[in-house]
């Protein structure tokens, strides 16, 4: 017998997960999130996209991120609200002043007490200073180590400063049968050749599928000076 | 008496002693025993049924099975949930509903103007009777209470079944900001008031609310 979990809007964890796949946030005030993945809600809450008028002070000191705003709103009111993506893993993580770095489309929703900015990574947001953000992953996030390298596919952030860069493994290519297999692609790829690599203090986080999250169509480096794809200097 | 039981969280064991239940046509994955199996034509609602599902656009295509043994049945590894009804009345989603008890009733019904969010029609497939229905949702189901006091409000790509005396009707945050491309993400709402149980799925479907 697989009675589904019954909750009323007492029994609703706080801040907490209702089942590994959904989140009950306590609202009392303002909250982030990114849209459409509210699935329900108790309480008075209503939902303001970013630019909306009186909320100019909040997202002055939280949101430092004009390619994003299209996709988030701040929630507000008081109630208690279930968070959920495509029965992906949802966990939430406690920052005390430090900083994260997430890919964008994993990240849920986060206090206004950290603030959002956009990583010089393209496709990655950081969040700063002291608060609860909620995440999701494909399958279960591991907590790794520097010096790692990770998957592209599998990496959902990482906090701290690991230097992220790329590494390219140019072992398959060295060689006559390696050059062989360069040139012609007889023999074919593992398709492990480029990972990123972590050095430094920090953790690392990796999801257990190298299945993305559909990535928001925004991250893509300013064409502007000194951006890697960015136009010439004069 | 058929005897339901969900193995795992994502397939649906029924024992049979030849009884019938009705399930989702072409949802049996494997069985011990002997079954046969029958698809119902209009949902196993007679020439009604077959007149109304076409009109509304709730299409369900039903299997009948009966047999001596166990039958499982499992639908694109979704999560299955049972509800044990009793006497009172599920509204459910046809693409939702897996298999129900030989003994229930199910019939169609129109919910207002939800549907339109929602990309389902107008329409919603009713269970009422004595019995077990197995529902299913995209990561398991959650059960959310509402009580007079406490209203509910419900994303309609999430919201897969509800129980009891519940009212609905579709809240709409759409302003001016959602023409002008500023749009919350979260225009619609269903809002449930009364007394009753709403069944919500970690997920949701791609609807037209889920854009503005």
């Amino acid at each position: 017998m697989s009675d589904p979990v019954e909750y009323d809007v007492r029994t609703l964890p706080s801040n907490d997960n209702a089942n590994p796949y959904a989140f009950s946030v306590e609202l009392a005030g303002q909250w982030f999130l990114q849209k459409g993945k509210m699935i329900a809600y108790y309480g008075q809450i209503s939902f303001d996209g970013i630019g909306h008028g009186p909320l100019d002070g909040l997202i002055a000191s939280s949101f430092h991120s004009p390619l994003h705003a299209a996709d988030w709103v701040v929630a507000n009111g008081h109630g208690k609200l279930l968070l959920a993506d495509r029965a992906y893993d949802i966990n939430s993580y406690d920052l005390e002043d430090g900083n994260l770095t997430v890919r964008s489309g994993n990240l849920l929703a986060f206090e206004p007490s950290l603030s959002l900015k956009q990583s010089i990574i393209p496709g990655f947001v950081t969040l700063i200073g002291t608060g609860k953000f909620v995440a999701a992953s494909n399958g279960q996030v591991h907590f790794v180590e520097p010096p790692i390298r990770v998957d592209p596919q599998a990496l959902v952030g990482w906090a701290d400063c690991p230097s992220p860069c790329h590494h390219y493994d140019h072992q398959y290519l060295r060689g006559f049968l390696g050059g062989v297999r360069h040139l012609t692609g007889i023999g074919g790829a593992s398709g492990e050749e480029h990972q990123f690599e972590f050095t430094g203090a920090g953790t690392v986080l990796v999801q257990s599928t190298e299945k993305m999250l559909d990535e928001q169509s925004v991250g893509g480096t300013p064409q502007q000076q000194g951006v890697p794809g960015g136009p010439p200097q004069p | 008496m058929a005897h339901f039981r969900v193995e795992g969280s994502k397939v649906l064991a029924v024992d049979l002693a030849g009884d019938a239940v009705r399930a989702k046509n072409g949802s049996m994955v494997a069985y011990e025993g002997q079954m046969s199996f029958k698809k119902l034509t209009g949902g196993g609602n007679g020439l009604r049924g077959i007149v109304t599902r076409r009109l509304t656009g709730e299409q369900m295509a039903v299997m009948e099975v009966t047999g001596r043994g166990t039958c499982y049945f499992a639908d694109g590894a979704r999560d299955i949930s049972l509800v044990r009804l009793g006497g009172d009345k599920l509204h459910v989603e046809a693409s939702n509903l897996l298999a129900t008890e030989g003994g229930l009733r199910t019939g169609t019904t129109f919910t207002g103007l939800r549907g339109t969010s929602q990309g389902n029609g107008l329409f919603t497939t009713t269970v009422e009777g004595q019995g077990l229905a197995a529902v299913m949702s995209d990561g398991p189901a959650l059960a959310l209470r509402v009580d007079a006091q406490n209203p509910l409000q419900v994303d309609p790509g999430a919201y897969i079944a509800h129980t009891g005396k519940l009212t609905q009707k579709l809240q709409s945050g759409v302003t001016f900001r959602t023409v002008i491309g500023e749009g919350s993400g979260e225009a619609f709402q269903i809002r449930f008031e009364g007394e009753g149980l709403v069944y919500v799925q970690p997920s949701e479907r791609n609807t037209i609310g889920g854009e503005l």
